[in-house]
């Protein structure tokens, strides 16, 4: 557990030094507070490992992780205001390129059975985020009216 | 995630330099937008991103070692995301608590998957295959029913594994494609695709949300809110949805249309 615990905050921390400086390239955000939202974020996911470890129930670390980062921020949680102004210099995007920079390279792996599958996957699979994407658009349209909120 | 895949990853620093410099390389491209008939299509770094990463691997640069090293990584990478929009919801968590029936309701939207995709499927000739393929977006939690129910080399397994492949590959570029250009287009509300993009794909969601956000930058905290949210109900309920409601329907449809299509033949 120990070792495990040391190789996240290892492998979060480089992951975190490459997003910084994306974040700085990309956004023009260079700052002390974004350093400190970094280690914010990193201490949550390590807290939603550590906390999938030792729940007996098989729930997916995730879940954890953004439950504790909707806890930590939220409007009652005494001293949220800090967190946010901290973790507002980390952008979203700037988390989501290193993401897909690291997925490119694992995929590549793959990319000769993905060719193998032919052309109807990749029909079938557009019709199915389509499909997703409408469907529930349309039934939030219907209930967000209801509401009154668009 | 497996410990052992875990150990040492972060000593091979030339993955990481090399990650590093895709990244400034996509960032300093920056995002780009540009009109397709009545959409908007936004590349936005991450896109360059994946495509560089993809073409690497068939470069000296990148080993097949380092390859598998990258897995973890990503899993990291998404925690760190996942921490990011839990500090995104939490200021507005009053306002999503106000959403609260919407978003639970949209999640059985996901079905409409089914109804779309499934007769299309068929219609390709795609046989058993189909209910692997059509029954969700095919996530992980999705790729593990549908292998604990039919095992992996069944066609349906074939199928989800197919879905999975091409969602991880492509989904994230399909959905921001297909979320600027639906939200310009139809008269649906911004904030309606803002829910209906998390789909229980931390990478898709990211992509969606974020061709809604460069389109309607002064709702960024509500799509990012909403999106987030709805992300998070997609990954916690839509196993759930999967296995009482469009797993059943998806088998039920299946029949109906093989019924039909060996009809036609015959006659």
């Amino acid at each position: 557990m120990l070792k495990n615990i040391q190789e996240w905050t290892l492998l979060l921390t480089v992951f975190g030094v490459v997003t910084l400086i994306g974040n700085w390239i990309g956004y023009d955000i260079f700052s002390f507070d974004a350093i400190l939202g970094m280690i914010v974020l990193i201490v949550i996911s390590l807290l939603g490992f550590i906390t999938q470890k030792l729940v007996p129930i098989n729930i997916p670390s995730v879940a954890y992780i953004a439950i504790y980062g909707v806890l930590i921020s939220m409007p009652w949680t005494p001293g949220s205001e800090v967190i946010v102004a901290w973790t507002s210099e980390i952008q979203l995007l700037a988390l989501t390129t290193p993401i897909l920079a690291y997925a490119g390279i694992a995929i590549g792996r793959s990319w000769t059975d993905f060719m193998k599958l032919g052309w109807r996957t990749i029909v079938v699979a557009s019709f199915v985020l389509l499909g997703t994407v409408l469907g529930s658009a349309l039934i939030a349209e219907v209930v967000l009216r209801m509401q009154g909120i668009i | 995630m497996e410990q052992a895949e875990v150990r040492d990853v972060w000593k091979d620093w030339r993955l990481h330099v090399t990650v590093l410099l895709i990244v400034i390389g996509a960032e300093l491209v920056g995002s780009h937008e540009f009109a397709v008939g009545p959409g908007v299509v936004i590349l936005l770094p991450m896109l360059y991103a994946i495509i560089i990463g993809i073409m690497l691997y068939f470069t000296p640069v990148i080993s097949e070692k380092q390859s598998e090293k990258s897995e973890p990584l990503i899993v990291l990478g998404v925690a760190l995301l996942l921490a990011k929009i839990g500090v995104i919801i939490g200021p507005d968590l009053p306002e999503i608590i106000a959403a609260g029936p919407a978003l639970l309701l949209q999640e059985l939207g996901n079905v409409g998957t089914v109804l779309i995709a499934l007769p299309i499927a068929m219609l390709l000739g795609l046989r058993r295959e189909t209910v692997g393929m059509t029954h969700s977006v095919a996530r992980e939690p999705n790729v593990g029913l549908i292998m604990d129910k039919f095992g992996f080399s069944s066609p349906e397994g074939r199928g989800v594994m197919a879905m999975y492949i091409f969602g991880t590959v492509f989904g994230a570029i399909f959905m921001g494609l297909l979320a600027g250009l639906l939200a310009t287009i139809t008269p649906i509300h911004p904030l309606s695709f803002a829910m209906a993009s998390g789909i229980g794909s931390a990478s898709m969601m990211a992509a969606a949300s974020g061709s809604l956000i460069s389109l309607f930058p002064e709702m960024e905290g509500q799509i990012a809110a909403y999106a987030g949210a709805s992300n998070l109900l997609s990954l916690s309920t839509g196993l759930y949805v999967s296995i009482f409601i469009a797993l059943p329907l998806t088998e039920k449809l299946y029949k109906w249309f093989s019924k039909k299509k060996h009809k036609d033949e015959v006659t």
